[in-house]
């Protein structure tokens, strides 16, 4: 690592006068910032009064995030002053990759790589949506990047080709296939499968969802995200779970019995007017899973 | 024993609490510059950490505590609202120092807990500063409208912090309430749950509290009917305990989680149906040997993490009984502590009726 060159000791900045913080005597919660980001800051500070945008501002500003990356107020500058000065958003992006790879979680990055991404506004987001979907790899939960994702899809909506769409799904039908139980993967399965379904999307579309999900929960009969995803599928579709429920009243039985079919199980004979049968379940349910004992009491009361 | 790995804490480590939220009120190293543009938050955490243990007043002098409230006042933006820190006020520059929503929040919460007489809080300033944050859709960005476009920020969090703010005021006429209750049920997932954004279709437990809170709030405006469904939220929320709770299916058990969850369903009236011993036991574990807590047993501490689980643990307080920790009773919808709550809405009252008359 090269040694920090203070600002005032660098020919470009002559001219600018640091403007120091003013923290007052007693303040709450000081940092003991080091002295390279004491110093962008007080520079920054000058720059910001004046309202400068030049070079010299994106390379201040990018010393700063590198140190604070979420510092609001700074990205918003560099911003504006990428814009003013026309430059390449694209180069932009590719310092945005290298962010991403460490701040995986910071709001600030991924809202910068959404503005840059509405201003270049590529007519066909292919490599962004490739980018994504590698960025998933080494973390395949992160709540940033599938909100990301699931931006991308919504604001380009309309240039995304009927192939696009379909790789997608077969992309997130992998991604199940590789995890069955990443519950994201499933959110942007119901975004792909429900939320844009055909609108007339025929009778054949929707048993083949419902049997997607049944097919899971055979899988992995554990699968939370299978039985929340099959019981919200047949709520938005307004159906009785009749129709499902012969292939998985096994895992209702035996000694250890899904918790999760108990429920499944208990909702359908309440469905069908057998409240007897449910209330029985209910019981069951409060001693099989006593973390939700008072839960379970609390359904079979109701 | 040795096999069965590390000593997990049992007893409440309160003396160590207190010297953590100390330390953190004092400085934070360089580690924690990430944190620069939130300071006020921290110091919310901090504040209020030590209100819940009861050690405020005993621990801190009233002359510190005169020099914060002055500190945070210095925080105003000319635009109405508090920044989240002094980073900026030397401009004075309303397009560079804006309010923060978050911090506005915070900053309110900081200034009752101190009991800073708010004569010269601007409500008006507020009132505009809300407005300026929401959009056609209904949700709220960080910053105003003006400052930031896009929306990768604008989610529930700050919903929840606009709807903090107009309810510590007692006014919500900085919110268009019906499109904020419409982008608030468009996050409703179908896990039952509440997503950050609408149409992002993953619940998560942070964003299920504030859609609660959110609603809640905007009921005691009297604007909002309560005929809200919540059965299938209040499943998922259970559904979260796995021991402590964790944020969405699938994921370890987290201290936050516990607040958020259990926060969630203090507000929905059914605190009752959660395993309270369970969850004890695991925010207890999850101490740091020299006070605070971390994000799970082992984690080294943090304020967020840290003023969350005491949070959490003043609601179990109740079903505690003889085993309580004498930590204060919290308003979840806010979250501070009742004492905290009580005195700003007096001190509200008291300084509309001097400021602005009706």
């Amino acid at each position: 690592m090269t040694a920090y060159v203070p600002m005032m000791q660098r020919s470009q900045w002559e001219d600018v006068e640091p403007t120091p913080q003013l923290d007052g005597p007693d303040p709450l919660v000081p940092i003991m910032y080091a002295e390279d980001y004491r110093d962008a800051m007080d520079y920054f500070r000058s720059i910001s009064a004046t309202g400068e945008q030049s070079d010299r501002v994106l390379e201040l500003t990018e010393i700063i995030i590198r140190k604070n990356p979420a510092h609001y107020t700074v990205w918003g500058y560099r911003f504006q002053t990428l814009l003013a000065l026309q430059k390449d958003l694209e180069a932009e992006l590719e310092l945005m990759n290298e962010f991403a790879r460490v701040n995986l979680k910071t709001y600030q990055v991924w809202h910068h790589r959404l503005l840059l991404m509405s201003h270049i506004s590529p007519k066909d987001p292919q490599s962004e949506i490739d980018y994504i979907h590698r960025a998933l790899l080494p973390d395949p939960k992160n709540y940033h990047t599938w909100a990301y994702l699931h931006w991308l899809f919504s604001h380009f909506q309309d240039r995304i080709s009927f192939k696009q769409w379909q790789d997608e799904r077969e992309w997130c039908t992998e991604a199940l296939r590789v995890d069955g139980r990443n519950n994201s993967a499933w959110g942007w399965r119901w975004y792909l499968y429900v939320e844009c379904a055909p609108e007339k999307a025929s009778e054949e579309y929707w048993q083949d969802e419902i049997s997607f999900a049944v097919d899971a929960v055979h899988r992995i009969p554990h699968n939370v995200s299978a039985w929340n995803y099959l019981r919200g599928l047949l709520l938005r579709l307004n159906r009785s779970k009749s129709t499902v429920i012969d292939s998985l009243n096994r895992y209702a039985s035996g000694e250890s019995p899904v918790t999760f079919a108990l429920e499944f199980k208990a909702e359908h004979l309440a469905e069908v007017g057998d409240r007897e049968a449910a209330v029985a379940l209910y019981d069951e349910l409060s001693r099989k899973d006593p973390m939700r004992a008072a839960y379970w009491m609390w359904r079979a009361s109701r | 024993m040795s096999s069965d790995g590390p000593v997990r804490q049992t007893t409440f480590k309160r003396n160590g609490h207190v010297n953590f939220f100390l330390r953190c009120l004092q400085a934070l190293p360089a580690s924690g510059t990430s944190q620069d543009a939130n300071r006020i938050t921290i110091a919310y955490f901090c504040l209020s950490g030590l209100e819940l243990l009861g050690a405020l007043e005993d621990k801190t002098t009233a002359q510190q505590r005169d020099a914060w409230i002055e500190w945070i006042w210095s925080l105003r933006s000319p635009n109405g609202g508090f920044g989240g820190s002094t980073f900026m006020i030397t401009t004075s520059n309303a397009n560079t120092s804006p309010g923060h929503l978050p911090s506005t929040y915070t900053a309110l919460l900081c200034l009752a807990i101190l009991r800073a007489p708010l004569d010269r809080l601007d409500v008006p300033g507020l009132v505009s500063f809300l407005r300026s944050c929401q959009g056609q859709d209904g949700s709220f960005s960080p910053l105003p409208r003006s400052q930031s476009e896009g929306d990768f920020q604008s989610d529930l969090r700050m919903t929840y912090c606009a709807c903090a703010v107009s309810s510590i005021i007692s006014d919500f006429s900085g919110i268009n309430v019906d499109a904020a209750r419409a982008m608030i049920r468009q996050c409703r997932t179908w896990e039952g749950g509440y997503a950050a954004r609408p149409g992002i279709i993953e619940a998560q437990g942070g964003t299920t509290y504030c859609a609660m809170a959110s609603l809640k709030l905007l009921e005691a405006d009297g604007k909002a009917d309560s005929t809200e469904d919540h059965e299938e939220t209040l499943r998922w929320l259970l559904q979260r305990q796995i021991g402590g709770f964790q944020g969405r299916p699938g994921k370890l058990e987290d201290v936050c989680y516990s607040f958020w969850c259990g926060g969630a369903l203090s507000i929905l009236g059914r605190s009752d149906l959660l395993d309270a011993q369970s969850d004890r036991t695991f925010l207890l574990s999850a101490q740091y040997p020299f006070g605070g807590f971390g994000k799970e047993p082992e984690d080294p501490p943090d304020p967020y993490h840290s003023y969350l689980a005491l949070a959490a643990l003043s609601m179990h307080e109740p079903a505690a009984k003889e085993h309580a920790l004498g930590l204060k009773s919290l308003v979840p919808t806010w979250n501070v502590s009742e004492e905290s709550a009580k005195w700003l809405r007096g001190e509200i009252s008291r300084i509309k009726a001097l400021k602005y008359p009706a």
